[in-house]
């Protein structure tokens, strides 16, 4: 059964969440405290993390770093403010998608569907983009050798840039294939995600060469061997 | 010149000192002018008093010599005569004394010819002079120039006597002082009076300048430092000695630019508490309402199971909690411009896709209601897409709640530099009377029957916003029956400013009502 573990000091919406997440099937361990989450992860182990930014204890930003530092597991983060320099921060600590305040039961199940989805049981095999492997079966990468973890959204990005090398994928394409459905105008989450993805796999993200942006129009994969 | 004029015009103290000089020049003139005069004529007179007395005992010393000659022989006579006419010529401690000695014109028996001394010519001595002097027997005097047989010349005064020797005749006696020594103590004292009002005449300038410098350094200094104010820097202050008018002058200032500061601070404090306060209602009220919205939406979910007035409760609930939402978001959203935190986020995109994408939002539906009419597949321009769009959504709903059944005609026209888009209808229109309160807030022109319609009634004031963020304008037209106009015009480019409207607010075909364009 899959295990979501909701962050969230707010007691009801907490229950809230629980009874809806319940109702879809879903496992629920709900903890209260920033700075009771990592004890609560390392005992659980679950499969996706509700993470509210305003928590005591702990900042959610810092809770999701901390959570990024032992485990590649997919964080939603749940934000009342839909400023941009906290979703930002959201996203940049790791965060692979955000729900604003207040959000729709349906909307939240959606995204969470989407996040837990199983990539990577395609037949397609030996994908490849610039000089980096793509081990679907395995579910990693490897450059140079070297296995580099990547969080589940960031292998799906990439993923899906690798299957189609010559299309260059707009930003909104990107969010549909990634993210699932999201308001087209939503593009941070693009953005802020190719950067990250970018610090892991490129050699150096100032010039990068697995994933190129196309001026303009969005973001597509690199030739195979054009970084030799 | 115009940079001399333009410093003239500029600077104070150029000005003041320039004043200044030119009227101690004037005063200094006349001064040494008039002593100039009064002191080289007292050396003349001097000397005039002197050569007259000397003249005449010369003069009579000469008519005693004469007379006694008279009763010697021819020889003695001319011996005498030479004598008279021996006189030692100038050296450089003795001016010049020369003498001359003339028969009287038409006088037969004379024995002593006529003759100068030192070859000095008879022209030095003036005609009227002569003329004079034979009129009658007292001495006579005249400025001269004496000149030599060699060209030499020389200022002096010239005194006349007559001699009258019996059976020899009537004789004209000159004797010419030369006023070498006048002349040059005069030149020397000239010398020394320019030198004295040049020195003068600096002197006043440079202390004018060095004291006005000293008044107007603090006064320039305040200037330059408001100025700096002006421009943010806050922490300037004035350099403050002494205790004087001008250091209270210093303090003065110092004392309106730390007022000024702490206004300043105090009212970025209380933007920074209402974000702060905009920002904590936001988390407050959200969390909350998420709570009752997933609480609904599982209440709406097994409505099949309530009786009718509690299923139909339950779709209330859902439609309230959407209004809610819209008017807690606008609510956010106004306060954000109150207190001057609304930031841009713009980007590069196409005015006119997002245009029919708009229009798709709002109206979805195959039924054709709106005519777009666009000069380009594409127009490029850098927006915040999210602003733009809320503003053309709202007015898009605004034309379609009041069009009456009639058909919409969205325009957009573009020029170099700015693009506008106009959304006219042709319903019920407002009169010119309810223009003026149309962007207020929670404005509506006609009570019962817009707050059936939902909306917050908020749009028109947030567009406003949203365009006046743009450096846009957002224009309205209306007349009662005859439909509204609403025209955006926005600068293509970030940090443009609107500086024409290829659309005009009042449609073609409608004519302006005095108070209109009064207005206008």
């Amino acid at each position: 059964m899959t295990l979501i573990m909701v962050v969230d000091d707010d007691q009801d919406l907490a229950e809230m969440l629980g009874i809806v997440l319940t109702g879809d099937g879903y496992q629920v361990d709900l903890v209260n405290r920033g700075d009771e989450v990592m004890s609560a992860f390392a005992l659980q182990n679950p499969d996706l993390v509700l993470l509210d930014v305003m928590l005591p204890g702990m900042d959610g930003v810092e809770v999701c770093k901390l959570i990024r530092t032992v485990s590649m597991v997919p964080i939603v983060m749940l934000t009342a403010k839909g400023d941009t320099q906290d979703v930002v921060a959201g996203l940049e600590a790791g965060a692979d998608d955000y729900m604003v305040k207040p959000f729709n039961s349906s909307e939240l199940l959606a995204r969470l569907k989407v996040r837990l989805r199983r990539t990577g049981v395609e037949t397609t095999t030996g994908l490849s983009i610039g000089n980096i492997k793509i081990d679907q079966i395995a579910h990693s990468i490897i450059r140079d050798g070297q296995n580099i973890p990547l969080t589940r959204l960031e292998f799906d990005l990439l993923v899906a840039l690798a299957k189609e090398p010559g299309r260059v994928f707009s930003r909104e394409a990107l969010l549909s294939e990634v993210w699932g459905y999201r308001p087209a105008t939503d593009t941070r989450l693009v953005n802020v995600h190719i950067q990250r993805l970018r610090s892991k796999v490129e050699r150096d993200a100032e010039n990068p060469e697995i994933i190129l942006t196309v001026r303009g129009v969005g973001y597509k994969a690199g030739v195979l061997g054009s970084s030799e | 010149m115009s940079p001399i004029f333009s410093r003239w015009r500029s600077s104070l103290v150029v000005r003041v000192t320039g004043t200044i000089v030119i009227i101690s020049i004037l005063i200094i003139s006349l001064l040494g002018t008039i002593l100039y005069n009064r002191i080289s004529t007292g050396i003349f007179d001097e000397k005039l008093h002197i050569a007259i007395a000397d003249a005449q005992s010369t003069a009579r010393s000469i008519q005693l010599q004469l007379q006694f000659a008279k009763y010697q022989d021819k020889a003695t006579v001319k011996m005498v005569a030479n004598e008279i006419l021996a006189v030692p010529g100038a050296t450089e401690n003795n001016p010049a004394r020369e003498v001359a000695l003339f028969a009287f014109p038409g006088v037969k028996s004379t024995l002593i010819a006529s003759g100068t001394s030192n070859l000095m010519l008879d022209t030095s001595i003036p005609k009227s002079l002569r003329l004079e002097t034979r009129k009658s027997p007292s001495t006579k005097w005249e400025r001269t120039t004496i000149l030599y047989a060699d060209g030499r010349t020389q200022e002096a005064i010239a005194v006349g006597h007559q001699i009258t020797v019996s059976n020899f005749g009537r004789y004209e006696f000159y004797v010419v002082y030369g006023l070498s020594q006048q002349s040059s103590t005069v030149a020397l004292f000239a010398r020394s009076l320019s030198l004295a009002g040049g020195l003068l005449i600096i002197l006043i300038g440079l202390v004018t300048w060095f004291v006005l410098r000293r008044l107007i350094g603090p006064v320039r200094d305040a200037a330059r430092i408001a100025e700096e104010l002006t421009a943010g820097d806050l922490d300037q202050r004035m350099d403050v000695r002494g205790s004087d008018e001008v250091a209270r002058l210093g303090y003065a200032f110092n004392e309106m630019a730390v007022a000024l500061k702490q206004q300043i601070s105090r009212l970025e404090n209380l933007s920074m508490l209402q974000q702060r306060f905009v920002s904590d209602v936001s988390h407050e009220l959200r969390t909350p309402l998420t709570t009752i919205r997933m609480a609904s939406q599982v209440i709406y979910g097994s409505k099949d199971d309530f009786d009718p007035s509690t299923a139909r409760s339950a779709e209330l609930l859902i439609s309230q909690i959407d209004r809610f939402e819209s008017l807690l978001v606008d609510l956010l959203e106004v306060s954000r411009f109150d207190a001057a935190a609304a930031v841009m986020e713009t980007d590069s995109i196409d005015l006119v896709g997002l245009v029919r994408e708009s229009i798709d939002y709002v109206h979805p539906s195959q039924e054709r209601i709106i005519n777009l009419i666009a000069p380009a597949d594409e127009i490029m321009v850098d927006v915040d897409k999210r602003r733009i769009q809320r503003i053309l959504r709202n007015l898009i709903t605004n034309a379609i709640d009041h069009r009456e059944g009639q058909a919409i005609d969205v325009t957009i026209r573009e020029n170099e530099t700015v693009v506008a888009i106009g959304v006219r209808d042709y319903g019920i229109g407002f009169s010119s009377k309810d223009r003026a309160s149309l962007f207020d807030r929670f404005w509506r022109a006609d009570p019962a029957r817009a707050r059936t319609r939902g909306g917050t009634g908020l749009g028109l004031s947030i567009a406003m916003e949203d365009a006046k963020l743009h450096q846009g304008t957002l224009e309205a037209w209306g007349q009662p029956k005859r439909g509204a106009h609403f025209v955006l015009t926005l600068p293509k480019f970030a940090g443009g400013v609107v500086d024409s409207h290829p659309i005009s607010v009042v449609p073609r075909g409608e004519q302006l009502t005095e108070k209109e364009i009064g207005e206008l």
